[in-house]
């Protein structure tokens, strides 16, 4: 999108740092002490992902696109940064998100197919007139401060795809690694070649790990379930049996690639510490992936919409 | 080197600050600091990582570094591709306003309740200033701006008011306009000081400017040359102006900005000479629609050939084109090519242009609006159409109104050409207020 990141209002105005971050959510808690003591919140990690799975669930209804999607939930982590979830409703923030980052990427949707779907899929929702997403969008849009352009890891890693050489399943996997860290508050901490290449660090590191199994069947369910590489599967499973069967021979096969990898961090000027620190975020959410329960979330969901009056508008 | 992407890969359950992470990690490591240069970390990089590396998961949870067990963590993203990844069609560039922002600063519909004027009570979260609403200045599809004055500096600004729309929320041209003017700020675009909003719309906060370029050339009287005609500009005024416009472009450009609709109408100019595009927004990634909502018919006379030929894959070269007629229109205070619908649009363009044929213009028949029909002319010369033009700059003007798209320069050419010496020497003394950053793009 448009502009250079280093100029941009997400570098500038939205962009913290870990104790900021939390600074920003304790003082979100002492204006609003009773109602933090009445509704405790499951890890903010299991909320994002089931507010990425709601969203996917709008966006498959939609067709919309993956980066929009990202767009939305990268819109929701800011705005509960400046509102507490608890006085809203979760479901008309999604769908508004939705709307709004549907515009920014310029793939706008009318604002009666959104509200119908998002209604379809969420009985919760609870809203019939269209001026109530575009209320909150208003507020959405007053909230975020009007900085709405976003810049997505996307791009790096299709430009660093290339330089890497790295295989489709690789490439597959590290944008599905992307995916996952808007689940994370990485969006909010560092630029977005950063995440791109942590992404890439993580799918050419991990992808022959000891139990290549879980990972080799999910990048070719990945690969199935992207429209346009369907041709892969096969080749795909029978790869998985073999690096099941061969042990170490993955690793060695990305031995030379790692080492590229090693040395072009090396020479750049990629903030190291920082991609030391995503990595670590990455590994730590898929630990915590390990104990997320949908339900858990959507009733602690359910209780503070019905019980607290949510100002969600 | 080694301390780092040991460390990369060290899990940890409570997240520890990058500080105290690489902490921990270069105490257990033998021989490194976190921060060496580039060039010692290489070998050492590839020898302490490559060499040590044997598994992921062995790296992972090497005793060394925790004592942990290894847990039965599988990298497992859960949010697949499910989406369309590849056929996004990812326009790098943003586009701009081609109509929806047709509200013309100072379009001359003042006096209609100039004498009127009321408060704006701003929503005062967050924003102390409060504003007093002067005269309308203009009225466009989805916004009017007003003059206003800051109420404690007594400061003047444009106020855009913007309609909000019950069926589409925000329009998402307004939207448009504003993150990019969030985006971009250079000397010569206009400012977005502020966005406010009351409790049902929004109010945009502009830097004020007197008088935008076709309201600057209608009222402008040579003080040099009684007997030129009307609207004509003085070359020294031309160049300075051109100048400003093409920095303005220039730094579009290279944020992967187009404009998509400079006209004079949109083109600022403030009384210390100062000019600054304006009016971004329209969010339409193809195609350029020719009317707007309100059927208003927008204004064609700048538009490129290639775009009035149905071209989708324009480029940056759309902006150079518009320079180049604005460029002529100042010389001369009439459009080069005032057409009245796309056909006739091109006409008047190849009238002076010459006829595009398939041997000048390799592809020109696979474009959607090529007529087999047009009538052939010959290419003119710039020089009789606009003789008060001196060499240099008619040397300028041909390569910024070339036909086809690849061939006109770009802007940070356009600023390195020898035509702009005396400005780029101005500049550097320092002289003109007006060029403010002009050392750019030398």
């Amino acid at each position: 999108m448009a502009a250079n990141y280093w100029d941009s209002s997400q570098a500038k105005y939205w962009t913290f740092t870990k104790p900021e971050l939390a600074s920003l959510r304790t003082g979100l808690a002492q204006q609003h002490p009773n109602l933090h003591n009445k509704y405790p919140l499951p890890d903010q990690r299991h909320l994002s992902i089931y507010v990425q799975n709601q969203l996917t669930k709008l966006a498959r209804r939609l067709n919309l696109r993956q980066q929009a999607l990202a767009t939305a939930q990268v819109y929701i982590k800011r705005f509960y940064l400046s509102v507490d979830i608890r006085k809203t409703n979760p479901y008309l923030i999604m769908a508004t998100a939705a709307y709004l980052a549907c515009k920014m990427e310029e793939t706008p949707q009318h604002i009666r197919l959104m509200l119908g779907e998002a209604a379809r899929q969420w009985p919760e929702l609870g809203v019939t007139e269209t001026s109530k997403i575009g209320e909150c969008e208003f507020a959405l849009i007053s909230t975020l401060q009007s900085r709405l352009i976003l810049h997505h890891p996307y791009r790096a890693l299709g430009e660093l795809q290339g330089v890497f050489g790295l295989s489709t399943e690789e490439a597959a996997l590290a944008y599905s690694v992307i995916n996952d860290c808007y689940n994370t508050d990485l969006p909010l901490m560092y630029p977005p070649h950063v995440l791109a290449i942590t992404a890439i660090f993580l799918a050419v590191v991990l992808r022959p790990a000891g139990q290549p199994a879980g990972l080799q069947a999910h990048s070719a369910s990945a690969s199935a379930s992207a429209s346009s590489s369907s041709t892969s599967t096969p080749a795909l499973s029978g790869n998985a049996a073999q690096t099941a069967l061969a042990g170490f021979a993955g690793l060695k096969q990305a031995g030379p690639k790692l080492g590229k990898l090693v040395d072009w961090l090396a020479e750049s000027k990629v903030d190291m510490e920082a991609i030391v620190d995503a990595t670590q975020e990455m590994v730590s959410l898929y630990e915590v992936w390990e104990s997320y329960s949908e339900r858990a979330c959507k009733e602690v969901i359910t209780r503070f919409m019905r019980e607290g009056g949510g100002i969600g508008k | 080197m080694r301390a780092h992407v040991l460390a990369l890969v060290k899990p940890q359950r409570n997240l520890s600050s990058p500080a105290s992470t690489s902490t921990t990690a270069s105490s257990t490591s033998t021989n490194t600091s976190p921060h060496r240069t580039p060039r010692a970390r290489t070998a050492e990089a590839r020898l302490s990582v490559i060499d040590n590396l044997t598994t992921a998961r062995e790296t992972l949870w090497d005793p060394r570094y925790t004592s942990r067990e290894p847990p039965d963590i599988r990298l497992q993203p859960k949010q697949v591709g499910t989406l369309s990844l590849y056929d996004r069609t990812d326009s790098n560039i943003s586009v701009q306003s081609l109509n929806a922002a047709s509200v013309k600063v100072e379009s001359g519909c003042e006096g209609e309740d100039g004498t009127e004027t009321k408060d704006v009570k701003m929503n005062s979260k967050g924003h102390p200033n409060s504003f007093q609403q002067l005269e309308k200045l203009g009225e466009g599809t989805y916004a009017t701006v007003f003059k206003g004055r800051n109420s404690q500096t007594g400061a003047f600004v444009a106020l855009k008011e913007i309609h909000l729309d019950s069926e589409e929320g925000t329009p998402s041209t307004a939207i448009r306009e504003i993150s990019l003017m969030k985006e971009l700020k250079h000397t010569n675009i206009v400012s977005l000081y502020d966005v406010i909003h009351t409790e049902n719309k929004l109010m945009l906060v502009f830097e004020f400017m007197d008088k935008d370029l076709k309201k600057y050339m209608d009222s402008y009287h040579s003080p040099t040359n009684p007997s030129a005609p009307r609207g004509a500009l003085d070359p020294d005024v031309i160049k300075s102006f051109m100048y400003q416009l093409l920095l303005g472009i220039a730094f579009c450009h290279d944020n992967r900005v187009l404009h998509r609709d400079l006209k004079p109408q949109n083109l600022l100019i403030n009384t210390s000479g100062q000019l600054k595009l304006a009016d971004f927004g329209l969010a339409r990634a193809f195609g350029i629609p020719v009317n707007t909502f309100s059927n208003e018919v927008v204004t064609l006379w700048y538009r490129a050939p290639d775009v009035l030929l149905g071209s989708r894959t324009y480029n940056t070269s759309i902006d150079i084109w518009s320079a180049g007629c604005i460029m002529a229109e100042m010389y001369t205070g009439r459009p080069l090519f005032p057409g009245t619908t796309n056909e006739d649009q091109l006409q008047k363009i190849f009238r002076l242009m010459g006829t595009p044929s398939e041997r000048s213009w390799p592809g020109i028949t696979t474009f959607p609006e090529y007529k087999t029909t047009w009538q052939v002319y010959a290419t003119q010369e710039l020089r009789a159409i606009l003789p008060q033009v001196d060499p240099a700059g008619l040397q300028l003007l041909e390569q910024m109104l070339q036909l086809r798209p690849e061939m006109r320069c770009s802007a940070q050419q356009a600023l390195s050409h020898p035509w702009f010496l005396d400005v780029h020497a101005k500049a550097r003394q320092g002289e003109q207020v007006g060029q403010g950053s002009g050392l750019r793009g030398m």
